[in-house]
Parts: structure tokens; C-alpha cells; sequence
């Protein structure tokens, strides 16, 4: 009863600021119709190579830029001076230049160390057309190459690039709403003395934040469901699983991440402080979960370490619901973690929460 | 009703710069209305802060209403009212909403309607928080602490900021509070309000108590129940010269001078006369019986209101 009266209330006193709350619900959907247009027909970033004009283009330079475009990759022809240019603003990942006069003479292959990715990958495809332009040349029979299917983990379907932009956008909007609007709210609040009246009130700690917790929760599950209208309306993105798994799933990302937030604010005693602190959280998080590189050559005792995290199992449970139409199953193990941290950091915020 | 109120002995805190609160003793009895009287500074808020369980303190033992914070906190909690001396609510939170959702954390709620009218806010009731005056405000945190049906109330400060009309009509509401058998704790720094409104009082200065008692003992201990005042036009001038030729001490207050007496009946006519063979310029001459400012600036040599 008083939990939900806390609840009532933070929604009631939400609900007044509306250019906060606009925000909140606007920003991850612009976000989606953002990334989503830029991407809109790719299944992804394509592989490009930049092809340097050979000054006399001979036979063997026709044939190896039909096998190019032949393999998927995008071509773009510059001038040496246009391409060196390029090459200099970091632009380029890959250049194939030939060498002397025309491409009697051999070319060369540039990778930009930098984006080793994209070019580690732009040179094995270059590598394939030189062998089937030759081939073709010499009328030869084209050699065979290993069908690539490109697909999403789950083996669903492959879908365009702005689903598989959707879960991860729920996903890194609630991680963001946990450790930097909750957290900071709550010192803030703190700092200016607005729970001091409260604190010789007989009001439990644990309701409080509680009922801060569901609020939360409540603005999340609508925030998806915005998100996920949007993206179906705009985008045709359809949810490949069941709405209810998907439900449980942001259900136990919200509380681990929104109890985060309140924890890291028990540690802070200015909203300077916790603007640094939350940092040093989040930061880690972020590089450590996989979101943007793989951690395959990482020391082994770090990759343990990580598996222990919240925001991978989160994300892969979400992303193979969504993209895949997965079930739990398999992601138990997973959730169990997320679980896990959910309730060692709500006990973390109750024990270090303060009024004053 | 045996257990007084509250009971407090040797209270003690320290904050990084200052000793705020050396050594505190108060006892105060159910039903009464207890003042606590003092400078700016003088550690009123931070022991009324540690009473109320929102500041620990470094060293001292208190009971209230018989219980004690290590064992009974929530019931403390639930049995006695708070007015900080300054409380930040959410902005857009109005006067009625407040009072309903205090008030839902406690097992004994007073209505809100009549908290409204007994603090003169239903023209407000559904006003932000934030669009309310400073006056309007502090009524608020008042019905606030009350909304509990509090047998002990604290109010710190409750008429500061307020202008002399809604502070008679606060006294009135502190009167109606002991008329309806609550015990009240207050600070203040206006020694009319402490006058007017306690049956007993603590002056407080530098942390410490240094003298407990009714308004009307604390005047009488001074043993000098009136005082003549000279007042000049601009500052007064240095009194010690004429104190010598009176031969009785004469403090001098801004655009006054003070003498302190026993028997005024006896040193005007003296007075005038040596005012007149030294010609002071004075302008007026009043006798006024002692109060408790009097009774603040002879123990401690300082004025209440610097
Ligand atoms: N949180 C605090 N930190 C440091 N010093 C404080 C703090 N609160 C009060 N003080 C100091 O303690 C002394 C007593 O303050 P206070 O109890 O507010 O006095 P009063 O209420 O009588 O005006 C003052 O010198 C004040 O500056
Ligand atoms: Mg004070």
C-alpha cells in the first residue's frame, strides 16, 4: 500500500515535467530514425575499396574490377592524387593501387591500421577477384569459392540493419537512464536537501527506492513500446519473439540497471562526484561487454571476468529474443546473472542510501 | 506520563570548524511549550537535528517520550512532528498531495482539509509548491508537521520570514497545539516570540545552555527588573565618562545608552540631573521593564540580535 502510493506519487510528479519526460520518450526514437534511414537498405556497412586508376588500363584492369563489383565489394575509382588524398584524412580502410603503368605490372594493397576490421576483411575479397580475374583471363576455369551467407546469430533470418540497431538502442537507453539520469537525479535531489523531510518521516528506505525502481520500470516498458511502434511503422522491424519474453527480459535489465544507479549515488556525495564516478562505471561496461569489439584476444583471466557482467548476457538474451525469435531457454544461465547483480545492487543502494 | 518528554544529557557535536553543540542538558515536560533562545549560530538547528534522528551525534544520551533511537527509531518516528528550518519539497508537488502522501506514511493521519484550514492554505491546496511564498511555505512545512497527530512537535525557526500578522496567527496555532495536550519544542531568535510563547526556555549560546527557566524567572534572576533608556539622535556617544559621574554602569547600544536598575523611581531624578550637568544630548528618555534580550546581553556581554 505505501509502496504503491511511492509509486503513484513518482509517477504523478513525473508525469509534470514535461519537457523531461518529452525528452525521454522522443530521444531514443529519434535515435532509431536516425540510424535506421542512414541504413535503411544495407544489411549493414558495406565493404568498400578504394581502386587506384591505372594511368593505361590494360585488359587484366578490367577484368579484376568486374570481379570486384562481381564480390560484392563497392568500388571507388579516384585518381592517384584524389586517392592519396583521401588516403591521408584516414578516410579510406583499403586502397589497391597498381604498380607502375597499368596492371601488367602487379598492384598493391594499402590497409589503413586503423580500421584493420573493414580492411582485413576488403583484402580477402580482393584477394578472391585477382584469382577469379586471372582465371577468366587466362579462360581458365574460375576457381571455386565457399558460398558466404550473411546472417544474423540466431539463424532466424537476416534482417536490415536498423533491427538489429532497435534492441541495442533499448538496451543502451536503459543502461544510460540507470547510471546517469536515475543516479544523478537521486544526488541532485540529495544535494539541494529535497529528502530531508522525508528522513524523520517513518517511511522505509527500501520502499522508497522501490517505488522509485517501478516507476522506472513502468517509463521503460513504455519507452520499448514506443520504440518497437516506431520501428514498425517506419521500418517494417518486427519483434521475432514473444512480446512477453521480451516483457521479462527489459523487466530484469531495468532493475539491474536503474538499483546501479541508485547504488553508484549512495557512493557520491555531489553531482560532480557522481558525474565522474558513473563514468568510471560505464565505461568499462560498455568496452568490456562486446558492444564494440570482441574481447577473443583478451587475457584469458579479463574474458572470465566479463562473462560475469550484466550487459552482455542482457543484450544477447535481448538481441536473440528479438532478431531470432528465441525462447529463454539458453539464456538462463544469462539472466540468472543479471539476477544477480539486480539484487546485489539494490541491497548495495539500500544499505548506502542517505536522506541527507 | 511520568517519562518527561524529552531528556537529554551531554549532547555534543562537532563539525570540522566549529564545536556547533558542547554539552547539552534539557529536560522537558509533556504538555509544555519549550523554547529554545539564541543567537544565529548557537547550535539551536543542529541539536534540534540530532533530537530528531537526522544528525548523529559525537557523544550524549536523549530519550524521547521514553524511547531511544538505537532501539525504537521508527516509533520515534511515527510519534513526533518536524519542522525543519527549511524545507525543499518537490517543485511540483501541491500543499493537498503533500499532505496526503506524508501523511500515508504514518499509522495516525489527521485529515488533510483541516490541516489546510488550521495553517489558512485552501486557497493554495492545488498551487505547485514552487509558485507558493515564503510565508505560505512555512505554513506548509507546519501542517506538514502535524499531519501525523504528533504528540512532540520540533519547530525551527517557524516564524522566520514571516511577516507580523501570519506570525501572531503561527503563535496562535503553537497555543492551540498545547491546548490539545501536544508537547512543543521550538527555536527561535525574536525574544518577544519566546516571551509570548513558552512556558519554559533554554537560551543557548556557543553551543552551550547557559540558562534554563520561565521567561518570568530568567527576568527576575537578573535582579533587575527595569531599565532607563537615553536615546540620541545618530550613534551614541562613548558612556564611560558619565558612568563615572553616576556612579552606576551605563552600557551603550547603538543609539542608546542602557542603565540597568533596581528602583527606577529612584535614579530618574538623578539621572536627569547628571545628564544635565554633563549636557548629554540626549532626546528621550524611556523606562521599560527588563526582558529576556537583557537577560542574554548580561550573561554573555553580547546582543541577541548581532
Ligand atoms: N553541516 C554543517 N557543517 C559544518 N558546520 C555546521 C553544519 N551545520 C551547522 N554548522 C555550524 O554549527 C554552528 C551551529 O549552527 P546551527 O546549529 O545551525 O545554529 P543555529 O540554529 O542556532 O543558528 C554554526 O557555527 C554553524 O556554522
Ligand atoms: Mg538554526
Amino acid at each position: 500500500m505505501m509502496l504503491w502510493r511511492q509509486f503513484a506519487s513518482e509517477w504523478r510528479l513525473y508525469s509534470r515535467d514535461r519537457v523531461a519526460m518529452f525528452w525521454t520518450f522522443a530521444f531514443p526514437v529519434l535515435l532509431l530514425l536516425g540510424f535506421g534511414t542512414i541504413f535503411k537498405d544495407d544489411s549493414g556497412p558495406k565493404l568498400a575499396v578504394v581502386r587506384v586508376q591505372s594511368p593505361v588500363p590494360t585488359a587484366i584492369d578490367g577484368a579484376l574490377d568486374k570481379a570486384l563489383t562481381d564480390l560484392q565489394l563497392k568500388v571507388l575509382t579516384l585518381s592517384k592524387s584524389e586517392a592519396e588524398t583521401r588516403w591521408s584524412k584516414g578516410e579510406t580502410a583499403a586502397q589497391l593501387e597498381p604498380l607502375g603503368s597499368g596492371g601488367g605490372e602487379g598492384y598493391r594493397l594499402r590497409l589503413n591500421s586503423y580500421l584493420m576490421a573493414q580492411a582485413g576483411a576488403t583484402a580477402g575479397l580482393v584477394n578472391q577477384a585477382w584469382l577469379v580475374a586471372q582465371a577468366r583471363l587466362n579462360g581458365a576455369p574460375e576457381p571455386n569459392r565457399i558460398p558466404v551467407q550473411v546472417e544474423s546469430p540466431g539463424h532466424k533470418r537476416s534482417t536490415n540493419y536498423a533491427s538489429f540497431l532497435l534492441p541495442g538502442l533499448l538496451g543502451l537507453n536503459l543502461v544510460s537512464m540507470g547510471l546517469f539520469s536515475v543516479g544523478m537525479v537521486n544526488v541532485s535531489y540529495r544535494e539541494k536537501g529535497k529528502f530531508r523531510r522525508l528522513a524523520v518521516t517513518p517511511l522505509p528506505k527500501w520502499i522508497f527506492l522501490l517505488g522509485q525502481v517501478l516507476h522506472r520500470l513502468t517509463v521503460t516498458v513504455i519507452q520499448a513500446a514506443i520504440l518497437l511502434l516506431v520501428g514498425r511503422l517506419a521500418f517494417g522491424i518486427q519483434n521475432q519473439g514473444s512480446f512477453l519474453n521480451l516483457l521479462f527480459i527489459m523487466t530484469l535489465g531495468t532493475g539491474c540497471f536503474m538499483a546501479f544507479g541508485f547504488a553508484l549515488s549512495g557512493f557520491a556525495e555531489t553531482s560532480e562526484g557522481y558525474a565522474a564516478i558513473s563514468n568510471l562505471v560505464f565505461f568499462p561496461l560498455m568496452f568490456l561487454s562486446g558492444v564494440y569489439f570482441t574481447l577473443d584476444s583478451a587475457p584469458a583471466w579479463l574474458q572470465h571476468t566479463v562473462a560475469f557482467l550484466p550487459l552482455s548476457p542482457f543484450l544477447r538474451a535481448l538481441r536473440a529474443v528479438f532478431n531470432d525469435g528465441a525462447g529463454l531457454t539458453g539464456h538462463g544461465f544469462g539472466l540468472l546473472i543479471v539476477v544477480g547483480w539486480a539484487l546485489a545492487a539494490f541491497a548495495l543502494a539500500v544499505r548506502r542510501f542517505r536522506w541527507a | 506520563m511520568s517519562t518527561p518528554a524529552l531528556c537529554i544529557r551531554g549532547l555534543r557535536k562537532a563539525f570540522p570548524k566549529v564545536l556547533a553543540v558542547d554539552g547539552v542538558d534539557l529536560e522537558v515536560a509533556r504538555g509544555e511549550v519549550f523554547g529554545l533562545l539564541g543567537p544565529n549560530g548557537a547550535g539551536k538547528t543542529t541539536t534540534l537535528e540530532i533530537i530528531e534522528g537526522l544528525t548523529t551525534a559525537d557523544a550524549g544520551e536523549i530519550e524521547i517520550l521514553g524511547l531511544t533511537w538505537g532501539r525504537q527509531g521508527q516509533e520515534i518516528r511515527s510519534r513526533i512532528g518536524v519542522q525543519l528550518q527549511s524545507t525543499s519539497l518537490f517543485n511540483k508537488i501541491t500543499p493537498r498531495e503533500a499532505l496526503d502522501l506524508y501523511g500515508s506514511y504514518y499509522p495516525r493521519r489527521r485529515n488533510t482539509q483541516e490541516l489546510l484550514e488550521l495553517v489558512q492554505l485552501v486557497e493554495k491546496a492545488d498551487a505547485y509548491h514552487i509558485t507558493l511564498s515564503g510565508g505560505q511555505m512555512q505554513r506548509l512545512a507546519l501542517a506538514l508537521a502535524l499531519v501525523n497527530d504528533p504528540e512532540l512537535v520540533f519547530l525551527d525557526e517557524p516564524t522566520t520570514g514571516l511577516d507580523p500578522q501570519a506570525r501572531r496567527s503561527l503563535w496562535d496555532v503553537v497555543r492551540r497545539m498545547k491546548g490539545e495536550g501536544r508537547t512543543v519544542v521550538l527555536t527561535t531568535h525574536y525574544m518577544d516570540e519566546a516571551e509570548a510563547l513558552c512556558d519554559r526556555l533554554a537560551i543557548m549560546d556557543r553551543g552551550q545552555v547557559i540558562a534554563t527557566g520561565t521567561p518570568a524567572s530568567l527576568i527576575a534572576e537578573l535582579a533587575i527588573p527595569s531599565v532607563v533608556e537615553l536615546t540620541f539622535e545618530g550613534t551614541a556617544p562613548d558612556p564611560a565618562p558619565f558612568a563615572g559621574r553616576l556612579g552606576q554602569p551605563v552600557e551603550r547600544r547603538a543609539d542608546l545608552w542602557e542603565i540597568p536598575t533596581p528602583d527606577p523611581k529612584a535614579l530618574l531624578p538623578r539621572l536627569l540631573e547628571a545628564a544635565e550637568g554633563a549636557a548629554i544630548p540626549f532626546q528621550q528618555v524611556h523606562i521599560r521593564r527588563a526582558t529576556l534580550e537583557d537577560v542574554f546581553l548580561h550573561r554573555t556581554g553580547r546582543s541577541l540580535r548581532e
